[in-house]
């Protein structure tokens, strides 16, 4: 049986990340010189029927293939979802990522994990090419990951991090299957959360920092350029993270490639989008939705 | 590169929290504490700052602090008496510099020196270990390295400095302590005045950047980012400098990393620094705005 030369990308939303979804995934696409080799495995939560059909476009568009893994289909795994600890603005989804090897086919030796709120500008192979060394996984280092590991004062917080610890940002992984299966990082989150170190950790990025500490491979920061300030653009960086509150689907948004994004997201799908977002906003202001 | 990593600071009383914040930033970054030695090389620093900077070693045990006081170094009280000009830029603080190896004890030989407005967000001992190629000084080319090489209109000093030379920063240097005291600073500095050329010299760095030129190393750009802004943090610099007008320890944010500075310095350490700061300024104003006693006929 010849090897998979696919190029698999995991990627985890709820219903109100559908439209960045959708922006992420086109990016790979306009970017790639290998669009029939995409297989983008959409791992999704609550995310509703008219908003899945939008994204089909990726597919017609450019001949990639949309893989479907719905999360509140599994009734153990959707009841720790919603009480897992998580701030407002990253939604328990996001833990959904420690389990990506329970839905994907078993037959992926190697994976991408994307966030959703991210800009690819290169043909994202090149990724794929970069030789993990023996590492579980290559993701970039963290700007912010002093304050993240330490808190206030750099004091620490009680996380079992030393202060000069390497962290990555997880919102860009290339991982090894078989390394991330051995983790077993469902059993990880169980042992935090029996331990109650969960409450002081910063979501599944703190927990894949201390399970992978100083096993992973470091990559170029432009393969994940977090906190996207307009003046980094003259460094043509291949992977944008809008990290910030300053997210480009927003109509004041002073980040690099805010323009581009915009028409990478399409003007049609913006402003279904940014329609939906009001809608939303308005449902919550009359205590539809929490 | 086993054994102590000697690292110096010269700071007088007005720099005493951004030399802790420097100092702490080292502290948090690296994975060898117990070989840590800083030499703090000041100038009038009160007896209740110098106590704040105990708290580097008291909390990471290991680290060890060394006084230097210039006030008092004989050394340096030579080497000053030596110089018979005046000149603005040649303050303490350039002295102290230029003669690390007379005052730092001799069993120091290889030493870095860091500005009191860095930064460090990387193992100190990564730079420590740099390659120096056999030459005396490393450093980080000076991006700015062309206005300040060649002056007004680039023509100004251009019978000093060549468009083309290798010109690096002078707020963080690996150096090798025995090439520069066989360099002899104060004596090549004493021939630039006899020269006519020290009053357009830009402090120790333009001395520095003179007597080394064909004796530097350049380093890999992040150990030493100057201007650092926002959108610098990206970038993953291993030492932040702030030379700009932005200064992390300002009320104006702006500075790269501005928000994890100041935890880095502490909350408490960084509002005492302010009211230190409003102070001393509010007793230069009333100093200024002092009626003077007139003058009157002998």
């Amino acid at each position: 049986m010849p090897a998979d030369t696919r190029l698999h990308i995991a990627l985890t939303f709820d219903d109100r990340f559908w439209g960045p979804a959708y922006a992420t995934m086109r990016s790979i696409a306009l970017a790639t010189r290998r669009r029939k080799d995409l297989v983008f495995h959409l791992v999704h939560w609550h995310l509703a029927p008219e908003n899945r059909a939008e994204l089909e476009a990726i597919a017609s568009e450019f001949g990639a293939t949309l893989l479907d893994y719905r999360l509140e289909d599994n009734a153990e795994l959707s009841a720790l979802l919603t009480r897992l600890p998580h701030p407002k603005e990253l939604p328990p989804i996001v833990y959904a990522r420690l389990y990506l090897d329970r839905y994907l086919p078993a037959d992926i030796s190697r994976f991408l994990f994307i966030d959703c709120d991210v800009y690819v500008r290169v043909p994202i192979e090149n990724l794929f090419a970069v030789e993990l060394r023996g590492r579980p996984l290559a993701a970039a280092p963290e700007p912010g990951r002093q304050h993240l590991m330490l808190g206030d004062d750099m004091k620490g917080v009680g996380k079992p991090f030393a202060s000069y610890d390497r962290y990555f940002n997880a919102g860009v992984m290339l991982i090894d299957r078989a390394a991330w299966r051995a983790a077993d990082l469902p059993g990880v989150l169980d042992d935090h959360l029996e331990s109650g170190l969960i409450l002081k950790l910063y979501q599944d990025q703190d927990i894949l920092n201390l399970k992978f500490r100083d096993d992973w491979l470091e990559l170029d920061p432009r393969w994940n350029l977090t906190k996207p300030h307009p003046a980094l653009r003259s460094l043509d960086p291949w992977i944008i993270h809008y990290t910030t509150g300053m997210k480009p689907w927003n109509s004041l948004a002073f980040v690099a490639f805010g323009s581009s994004y915009k028409h990478v997201m399409t003007r049609a799908v913006l402003t279904r989008y940014r329609r939906y977002r009001r809608r939303l906003w308005l449902q919550r202001l009359m205590g539809r939705k929490p | 590169m086993a054994g102590p990593i000697h690292i110096a600071l010269t700071f007088d009383d007005g720099f005493w929290a951004p030399a802790y914040a420097t100092m702490r930033s080292v502290a948090l970054s690296t994975e060898r504490p117990g070989d840590i030695v800083f030499h703090l090389l000041h100038k009038r620093l009160s007896a209740a700052h110098r106590a704040v900077l105990d708290d580097i070693p008291a909390e990471f045990p290991g680290i060890r602090l060394a006084d230097h006081p210039i006030d008092t170094d004989p050394h340096f009280a030579a080497v000053k008496a030596g110089f018979v000009f005046k000149y603005r830029r040649l303050n303490d603080m350039v002295l102290a510099r230029l003669i690390f190896d007379r005052l730092l004890p001799p069993e120091v030989t290889r030493l870095i020196y860091l500005d009191c407005d860095v930064m460090v967000r990387s193992p100190i001992e990564q730079l420590w270990e740099a390659d120096l190629g056999g030459r005396s000084v490393g450093g980080v080319i000076d991006p700015n390295r062309q206005k300040v090489m060649l002056g007004t209109a680039f023509r100004a000093k251009a019978d000093i400095f060549d468009f083309h030379q290798a010109y690096i920063n002078g707020g963080v240097l690996l150096i090798d302590l025995r090439r520069w005291a066989a360099a002899d600073l104060p004596g090549r500095t004493e021939q630039f005045r006899r020269d006519g050329l020290i009053d357009r010299l830009y402090y120790d760095q333009d001395i520095i950047n003179l007597v080394f030129k064909d004796d530097i190393t350049p380093l890999d750009w992040r150990w030493n980012l100057t201007n650092a802004t926002r959108a610098h943090e990206a970038l993953e610099p291993h030492i932040v400098h702030y030379t700009g007008d932005l200064k992390p320890w300002g009320l104006i944010p702006g500075a790269a990393f501005f928000s994890n500075y100041r935890h880095v310095m502490t909350q408490e350490k960084y509002y005492a620094y302010l009211r230190f700061r409003w102070a001393r300024n509010l007793r230069r104003l009333v100093a200024r705005l002092r009626p003077r006693r007139p003058e009157t006929a002998a």
